[in-house]
């Protein structure tokens, strides 16, 4: 089903290759820690902050380029974090565009084509937040977290056929991370022989697993190893609450949001979701709980009623006449809870900077213009530098319509991945973008 | 995640069949016998929310409380159960699955009392191992759908005693269900077979989530480990119990829910500001009611098209003041006869608003529900780079058709939208919330249309021309095929359970009798053989 693609890096791409083989009855290893560590040491994170059904292209492009960009109206809500945000505009997702909506997503976080679009399709690799996940993530509780505010679908995947599901409910979230098992920094580990208990039901889990697996055949085996991987990790977390915490100055626990954000009038309450799910996600990153998140607002071609709207977001994409007031403020609205987000990584102290500082949080939509469905132009803004890897603070341009694989290469050579390419067949590059690069 | 935009090959071979003899064939008469066919390839099966839910109760019994979340059912070809056998499942989606099985022993083992009357076999102390053996024996069977080895019952009774001298007993039991219910064993439906044929125990497993949309009972799975199910007879008996069985019925809204996407109408979101019907507990009685209709037409050996043409539906007291008829009973569902106005489920809120947009309808939305999950003819995607903008509502184009002219006279819409549109428009007298209306925007309504040369005046004959409608038999075979096999039927399988459905008047029983004991249906390859 799956291709090789030249430049993957994909663990399970290079599983599958192994099975496709002669080589069965592998066990994959666990990945040795690889570690992205600002020059003051604390670690670099990554995160993803998706939503659905693009922007307003003219109104979105700030009205000057370089440093202290001047905010179009779509940006206003970012004017605070200015000197921390780099826009960069006229970059382009070049894969062929025959799939409304999911050529753009596919394309813009793996980097190829979609496969088989007419009977259904699926990515061919693993999006972005995952390849960095399985490099940079292996050394805190959670390889990655996923987050989704109107629903679950985080765009997120480890590879075909593995999509990763994103938490909706913030009290939910709030128990998995800061609950009876949270531990404040610099005490001991948690002293629960439940613990104990659960690893040894996973180690009997893990054994079934195994017996099964030999009877499969090789894509069910890839399905069971991905299971199986889960259950390690999951087994790993819990050794992982029984050591000391890190001690971090910056981590405290959270308030606990409420146990119910019920809908109101048929619609959800998106900002108050979204600002749940922000400071928990703050808190997690600021305890090293994990160092990778994908965050959706809403997916690609969601409906979502926005508070004031008079229809579906994707509706209003496609329907709204004239300058489309509507489409202009879901926006501005989406763009508000970003700012939410980065100002509440800004606002956790980090030694010689902040949290926001130590991270880059990549924000980006699967088109731009929904009502065609443009990929020109397609949003990326770049939130945090990455503690000194890549430009801040600046509007950039691509004057040609650039592939945005350049971006996606600078990014994740920011981690200090040793990647050769990025993309496959003609949407491949072997460059970062040079203008985004320190 | 896959969104279905185009369904089997099947589909285009049934426009050009013959029409089908619909009233000619007698149930009794003759089916035809079951051709040659290819293997279908070996699959693991992860279970979706629903099975999930089914085999917990089974196994914990019918009072335990579902955990309020799992990782999210995806689709393939249409169906949650065919994605199963494709997506892996995610790391939150182990985890989910962990706090779901203590979720679900603490609830078995909150009362001692309770739990030792529950369990085959209550071990008086921690040493009473032999004991704990024949409770797990009992209980890893069902959950399990299959006997364990001696190894598994071994290392199950070396968990619950290292936690019973850890701790205690009741402990120990609360880690040995949560073990068993995070077993791939029990998370997945293993169908991988053996020598080119499903093994007894998988048989068994796939078509009772086909007929029950339940794992095995006790009895079947006596069955399959006694050699009952090895003769072509006694899988025959097995199927007949299952066919006459009470729970056939929730086999039938299993199906249902999954083919018509009926899940989805939990998040019921029309504007309440425009639909004074709109309410969220509008959208689950309505999927009551089409479940209500299909089984009710399915265990009474009705003509099951009459899904699309019945003048009788089963509504509670709110779904009655929507359709403005008399309320059956006070409270709960009760049988209605519609005006004339509404036949079948192309006249439910169910289909109407849930291929509807928040605040209004989509012709395209549900035309392309006839296309695609009743007919099975694929539509393709709009191209990625065009307007599809439509005009506002003005004076000059008050109707939706006003407004969709354009769409079909742009010659790169209508190679599309001709497809889905006018049956759509056919349906426009329902509003988005399935409410009856004549006018819109002061202008009337013309509801009148045309599918693959049968014309229709309105939606309730439009009902009856998709019920004669030549691809109908071949898609609706396909469509439990790929929910009951998780994957696409061999075609000339599917031919043949065509015919057999046309044969035998278009009742499920014996479609679902001739899936149930074919060949092809517990035939599979093992990637050994097919490489």
């Amino acid at each position: 089903m799956t291709r090789p693609t030249p430049g993957s890096i994909s663990r399970r791409g290079v599983l599958r290759g192994l099975l496709g083989g002669s080589a069965v009855g592998l066990t994959l290893p666990w990945l040795e820690a690889h570690a992205s560590t600002c020059a003051s040491g604390f670690p670099r994170r990554f995160g993803v902050f998706f939503w659905g059904n693009g922007n307003l292209p003219d109104r979105w492009t700030p009205l000057t380029t370089g440093a202290g960009w001047e905010p179009s109206e779509q940006l206003a809500p970012l004017l605070g974090l200015r000197s921390k945000v780099t826009v960069c505009t006229g970059l382009e997702v070049k894969v062929p565009n025959v799939s409304p909506h999911w050529s753009g997503a596919v394309g813009l976080l793996t980097g190829q084509d979609l496969d088989g679009a007419d009977e259904g399709w699926s990515v061919r690799a693993p999006t972005v937040d995952q390849v960095l996940a399985a490099e940079i993530g292996n050394d805190t509780l959670y390889r990655s977290l996923q987050i989704g505010i109107a629903d679950a679908e985080c765009f997120s995947y480890s590879g075909a056929n593995q999509p990763n599901y994103g938490e909706t409910d913030p009290f939910a979230l709030y128990q998995r991370l800061f609950g009876d098992t949270f531990r404040d920094p610099g005490g001991s580990g948690t002293v629960d022989p439940s613990l104990g208990f659960r690893r040894s039901v996973l180690d009997a889990v893990l054994g079934d697993l195994g017996r099964l697996s030999s009877r499969l055949g090789t894509e069910d085996r890839i399905r069971l190893e991905a299971h199986t991987d889960g259950v390690r990790g999951l087994e790993q977390r819990l050794a992982r609450l029984q050591e000391a915490p890190p001690d971090l100055a910056a981590c405290v626990r959270p308030e606990a949001p409420p146990e119910s954000i019920p809908d109101i009038d048929g619609r959800i309450q998106l900002s108050r979701r979204s600002r749940a799910m922000s400071d928990l996600l703050a808190m997690a990153l600021a305890c090293d709980q994990t160092r990778v998140f994908s965050f959706s607002h809403h997916r690609a071609l969601s409906n979502v009623l926005f508070p004031a709207a008079s229809d579906g977001h994707h509706n209003l994409t496609h329907n709204e006449g004239g300058a489309q007031p509507e489409v202009h403020e879901a926006t501005v609205a989406v763009m508000e809870e970003l700012a939410y987000l980065l100002g509440a990584l800004d606002a956790v102290d980090e030694g010689d900077g902040t949290l926001l500082d130590h991270a880059l949080v990549m924000a980006v939509s699967e088109v731009s213009e929904g009502r065609t469905h443009r990929l020109d132009e397609i949003p990326l803004l770049l939130a945090g530098g990455a503690c000194g890897k890549l430009v801040t603070g600046h509007h950039l341009r691509s004057q040609g319509n650039e592939n945005v694989n350049h971006a996606m290469l600078s990014v994740l050579r920011a981690f200090d991945l040793s990647l050769p390419s990025w993309g496959a067949d003609d949407t491949t590059v072997d460059t970062g973008w040079a203008p985004l690069e320190l | 995640m896959r969104v279905l935009t185009g369904l089997t090959l099947v589909a285009l071979v049934g426009c050009n069949a013959e029409e089908p003899p619909a009233d000619t064939a007698p149930p009794s008469q003759l089916l035809p016998e079951e051709p040659a066919a290819q293997p279908s390839p070996a699959r693991l099966r992860r279970l979706t929310t629903a099975q999930y839910e089914a085999s917990a109760r089974h196994v914990l019994g019918d009072q335990v409380a579902m955990p309020s979340t799992l990782e999210p059912d995806g689709e393939a070809i249409g169906f949650a159960s065919a994605a199963a056998a494709i997506d892996a499942l995610s790391a939150l989606g182990v985890e989910r699955y962990e706090d779901a099985a203590y979720f679900l022993a603490d609830q078995r083992v909150a009362d001692a009392d309770a739990m030792a009357a529950w369990l085959p076999c209550a071990p008086v102390d921690a040493a009473d191992t032999a004991c704990v053996a024949a409770s797990v024996e009992v209980l890893g069977e069902r959950a399990w759908r299959r006997p364990l080895e001696a190894e598994e019952v071994d290392a199950l009774v070396a968990l619950w005693a290292e936690l019973a001298q850890a701790d205690s007993p009741p402990t120990a039991w609360r880690y040995t269900l949560a073990a068993l219910l995070q077993s791939p064993y029990f998370l997945y439906r293993v169908e991988v077979g053996e020598e080119g044929l499903l093994r007894p125990h998988e048989w068994a497993t796939r078509v009772s989530f086909l007929l029950w949309a339940a794992p095995p009972d006790d009895e079947l799975l006596a069955a399959a480990a006694d050699g009952s199910l090895d003769t072509a007879e006694g899988r025959a008996a097995a199927v007949e119990r299952l066919l006459a069985d009470p729970r056939f019925e929730a086999g039938i809204r299993g199906f249902v829910t999954e083919w018509f996407h009926l899940e989805r109408l939990d998040d019921f979101d029309k504007d309440p500001l425009i639909f004074q019907h709109a309410h969220p507990e509008l959208g689950p009685a309505a999927r009551e009611e089409t479940l209500q209709l299909a089984a009710w037409l399915g265990t009474s050996d009705a003509d099951w098209r009459e899904l699309l043409t019945s003048s009788v539906s089963f509504v509670d007291p709110r779904l009655a003041a929507l359709y403005e008829v008399p309320a059956p009973t006070l409270e709960g569902f009760g049988p209605v006869t519609f005006g004339p106005e509404r036949r079948g489920v192309l006249g439910h809120v169910s289909v109407l608003s849930g291929h509807s947009h928040a605040t209004r309808t989509s012709a395209t939305g549900r035309g392309l529900f006839v296309r695609s999950t009743l007919l099975c003819q694929p539509v393709p995607e709009p191209p990625a780079d065009v307007d599809t903008s439509l005009p506002e509502p003005d004076t000059t184009s008050p109707t939706l058709r006003d407004r969709l002219t354009t769409h079909l006279e742009e010659p790169g819409c209508a190679v599309c939208h001709l497809i889905t549109d006018p049956i759509g428009l056919g349906l426009e007298q329902f509003d988005a919330v399935g409410r009856f209306r004549t006018l819109e925007g002061g202008a009337p309504i013309d509801p009148s249309g045309e599918l693959d040369g049968a014309s229709f005046a309105d939606a309730a004959e439009l009902g009856g021309v998709v019920a004669e409608h030549a691809s109908l038999p071949g898609c609706w075979v396909d469509r439990w095929w790929v929910y009951g096999a998780g994957g696409d039927p061999p075609y000339e399988t599917n031919e043949w359970l065509a015919e057999t459905f046309v044969a035998s008047g278009h009742q499920l029983r014996p479609l679902l009798r001739a899936m149930a004991t074919s060949e092809a249906f517990r035939r599979v390859e093992s990637e050994g053989a097919r490489r």
